[in-house]
């Protein structure tokens, strides 16, 4: 019965080979909005089911290690894969799933679920963000590919500040809470986990670094565009900015748990 | 005061946001915004550092509830008014320079942010402001070195300089995370108080904390002050607008040299990693000045001419002296930042003139030699070669206190200014002059002035820098076997002078003509080979990074990108 549960669990917050599901049930949504919302919802799904069946319990008393080596490994593995594509909502759901993997190291370690319901939005919130972009892109391109042309800085000003923005956000760069989260994730692995740890943010800085490069530098040769309206941006500035607000606030509380 | 000394951080913080928000089209405005609050925030710097000299305490003002501290001692005080005063230079130096670039204003406000990140970061009282700050540095710094976007290649350096940022980032993690465990505060001054009462708290594989936490924060410092290995961005840079490289050769590139200093408490008790780093950095000074001397772009010159100087400063922290590393990069970082900004017009200049005169007056001034040529006797060069910088050198140190001259790092610093005088000396030797002993008169004179002038600057600023006698605890972890530093000094003075005066007979003998010809024609073609591909440094990861892409396409095919 347990394995079930942790199947199903490991398909919807995603470890590795069950997070090949959970980016299938990603692709199969319709439309950007859907996996947008799909990204938030599924892993919070996959926390209650743990908590309802009592797994929760189970790995609050004793997290085996093969657990946190997979969740590591599944962190590492989607983080290394998303450097090696230019589609953004590939990239993204890439990208979710490597952050949302780390939720599983902090099951039963935090007081209550609370905090670890909250950990997991912290990395869904942006990968949600970058699919709706996603879409938007793919609206006026007529896909979300960022090899072919390019230098999107230029004809695209208002959606590439709010991509790149998510962008950073999803890769835990300060003050974004998930920047916090991951120093959440570090005190509570024993040190000799914590390089493992660290190789998933040195790839997380060469995977940004190189889909930035992809989506602002060159000169754009596509047909003329129309840029995101001013209250799109605004909205979206709105959102990225609470999300970073958030962070500055409530980020201290989880280095002093 | 201490109102005062949160507000300047914020101040460069509030421009931004000031011209992100409602300066996004007015040119004129944000910049005259941006320069004056970053000229307000200099001079609120040099109060809040006068008010210190004038008899002030080190303190820690806290900003957040949980996080967020300033520590207001002097080598806070000191970067700030360092950092604030190279920004607003270069705001000034920007208003013109780049008034025909695209993004403007965003520009400003970008380099705004990056003055407030690098206030924040050299006042951080504890570790997760430090970390906080240490880690947007290497962000905000993309967006400017990538300021102008429709050029790729500026893409491409950017990126260059954000992942080897990134790849120091992880040290610095790995090493927040040990204190913060081993001494249970992320307040720096409560764990620094700390390790002095349990220093030798064991880590791993044999080493103490301070020790691994010291090779952690060394390899931090490497990536961001361009040691060898990993320097290959440092002088890509270039690639930005100008007044960013300034801002990044004569600032950002100082970060190493400010982070042995913040923690110093560490490396006193960590020699194995002062040693360490004393061999990165000689290595980094001799590469970096070799790679200098062949460049033919004069920017890239300057790029290699940082990389050696910041060689030179790492090396200083290796033989123990802090505060002189931190002299060392305030006076860099002045002279740095006059040569990028000066380049920046010579440049734009040689774009518009070519350069060539077509006045045959000033062709054959240019081509003019001195009527006699003549140089000074051998011997009498030899000796004031050799002579003039050892009595110098020792005699202004001994002025200023003799236990310096017993200290190990004092020794070999001096060396290295005897090396560097006796070599300046040697090169005027070689240049022929009517009148070859005012010539070399002009040389000693500059030399004594220059000498004395550091000397004594060095000292009391030491003194400033570190009042409790820190400085004398910092020497003796640097120190090695008195026997073994000895022979290592006779030795590698023994080694300068036969190689100078091999130069000479060589050059007098024309040594190097013949060797021109011969089968060392193959040798020296394929030193100079290997230092214009830059040892083949930046090909071997350009190379890493394709196989590492390629494997990840791979798997993402395998797995049906899902």
């Amino acid at each position: 019965m347990h394995i079930i549960i942790w199947i199903i669990a490991g398909a919807l917050l995603p470890w590795f080979p069950f997070s090949w599901i959970f980016n299938r049930l990603l692709v199969s949504a319709p439309g950007a909005w859907a996996r947008a919302l799909a990204v938030i919802v599924l892993p919070q799904l996959g926390l209650l089911l743990l908590l309802k069946s009592g797994a929760w319990l189970i790995l609050g008393q004793e997290m085996p290690q093969a657990l946190r080596a997979l969740a590591l490994f599944t962190a590492i593995l989607y983080a290394y894969r998303a450097a090696g594509t230019r589609d953004v909502q590939i990239w993204a759901r890439f990208m979710g799933t490597s952050g949302l993997s780390l939720t599983w190291l902090l099951i039963g370690l935090l007081p209550g679920h609370w905090g670890v319901q909250l950990f997991a939005l912290a990395w869904s919130i942006p990968a949600a963000l970058m699919l709706v972009w996603a879409g938007i892109l793919t609206r006026k391109t007529g896909g979300s590919y960022l090899g072919l042309t390019g230098g999107f800085a230029r004809v695209l000003p208002r959606l590439s500040v709010l991509m790149s923005l998510t962008a950073l956000a999803a890769t835990a760069t300060p003050v974004f809470p998930n920047f916090f989260a991951l120093l959440e994730a570090m005190e509570s692995l024993p040190l000799i986990w914590m390089p493992l740890l660290l190789l998933v943010l040195l790839l997380w800085g060469w995977t940004v670094g190189r889909f930035l490069q992809d989506l602002l530098f060159g000169i754009y040769h596509g047909e003329s565009l129309h840029d995101l309206s001013v209250g799109g941006t605004w909205l979206g500035g709105l959102a990225l900015g609470i999300f970073a607000l958030v962070g500055l606030f409530w980020g201290g509380i989880w280095i002093i748990n | 005061m201490g109102e005062l000394a949160i507000i300047i951080p914020f101040l460069p913080v509030l421009s931004a946001l000031i011209i992100f928000v409602f300066m996004h089209k007015a040119r004129k405005a944000a910049a005259r915004i941006s320069v004056f609050l970053t000229l307000l925030t200099f001079l609120l710097a040099l109060v809040e550092l006068a008010t210190y000299a004038l008899g002030g305490f080190s303190r820690v003002e806290i900003i957040g509830t949980l996080w967020g501290s300033v520590w207001l001692d002097p080598l806070t005080l000191i970067m700030w008014s360092f950092v604030c005063g190279i920004s607003l230079l270069v705001h000034m130096y920007s208003v013109r320079y780049m008034v025909e670039e695209a993004n403007y204003t965003r520009f400003f406000a970008l380099l705004d942010l990056m003055t407030a990140t690098i206030l924040f970061m050299v006042s951080a009282a504890d570790l997760i402001t430090f970390l906080v700050a240490w880690f947007m540095v290497g962000v905000v710094l993309y967006f400017l070195l990538g300021h102008d976007t429709d050029r790729p290649a500026a893409g491409r350096y950017a990126f260059w300089t954000q992942i080897t940022y990134r790849a120091g980032d992880v040290p610095l993690w790995l090493a927040a995370f040990v204190l913060i465990r081993t001494y249970h505060s992320i307040s720096l001054p409560d764990i620094f108080e700390r390790l002095q009462m349990h220093p030798h708290v064991p880590a791993f594989w044999g080493l103490s904390v301070p020790e691994l936490v010291g090779f952690l924060l060394a390899f931090a410092a490497f990536a961001r002050s361009a040691q060898f290995l990993l320097h290959g961005w440092l002088p890509y840079t270039m690639d930005g607008p100008t007044p960013v490289s300034a801002l990044m050769h004569a600032g950002i590139v100082n970060a190493g040299g400010f982070m042995f200093n913040r923690f110093f408490p560490v490396f006193e008790h960590a020699s194995i990693v002062l040693h360490f780093v004393f061999i990165v950095g000689l290595i980094t000074a001799v590469v970096g000045s070799a790679m200098m001397l062949i460049q033919n772009d004069v920017k890239r010159s300057l790029g290699y001419s940082t990389m050696g100087q910041m060689g030179f400063m790492v090396m200083e922290c290796g033989v123990g002296a802090f505060a002189l590393a931190v002299f060392h990069l305030i006076a860099h970082g002045f002279f740095k930042a006059s040569l990028f900004l000066g380049a920046g017009n010579i440049i734009g200049e040689a774009r518009e003139h070519d350069g060539v005169p077509s006045d045959p007056v000033y062709t054959s001034i240019v081509e003019r030699r001195p009527a006699k040529p003549s140089r000074l006797p051998w011997l009498a060069a030899a000796a004031l070669t050799i002579i003039v910088p050892v009595v110098v050198l020792s005699l202004s140190h001994l002025f200023v206190s003799t236990r310096l001259l017993h200290e190990q790092g004092v020794i070999i610093l001096l060396f290295f200014g005897w090396v560097t005088g006796a070599q300046a000396l040697f090169a005027t030797h070689k240049m022929t002059h009517t009148n070859p002993w005012r010539l070399m008169g002009g040389i000693l004179g500059s030399f004594v002035l220059v000498v004395i002038g550091y000397t004594l600057i060095s000292h009391y600023f030491g003194h400033f820098l570190y009042p409790h006698g820190e400085a004398y605890q910092l020497y003796n972890a640097a120190s090695i076997n008195s026997l073994y530093f000895d022979i290592l000094v006779i030795l590698l003075a023994l080694f300068f002078v036969g190689a100078w005066a091999l130069t000479f007979f060589a050059d007098s003998s024309g040594w190097w003509d013949r060797a021109d010809q011969g089968r060392w024609r193959g040798v020296y073609l394929a030193l100079y080979a290997l230092l214009s591909r830059e040892l083949y440094v930046n090909d071997l990861y350009a190379r890493m990074t394709q196989i590492l892409v390629q494997g990840a396409r791979r798997i993402n095919v395998l797995l049906r990108w899902c």
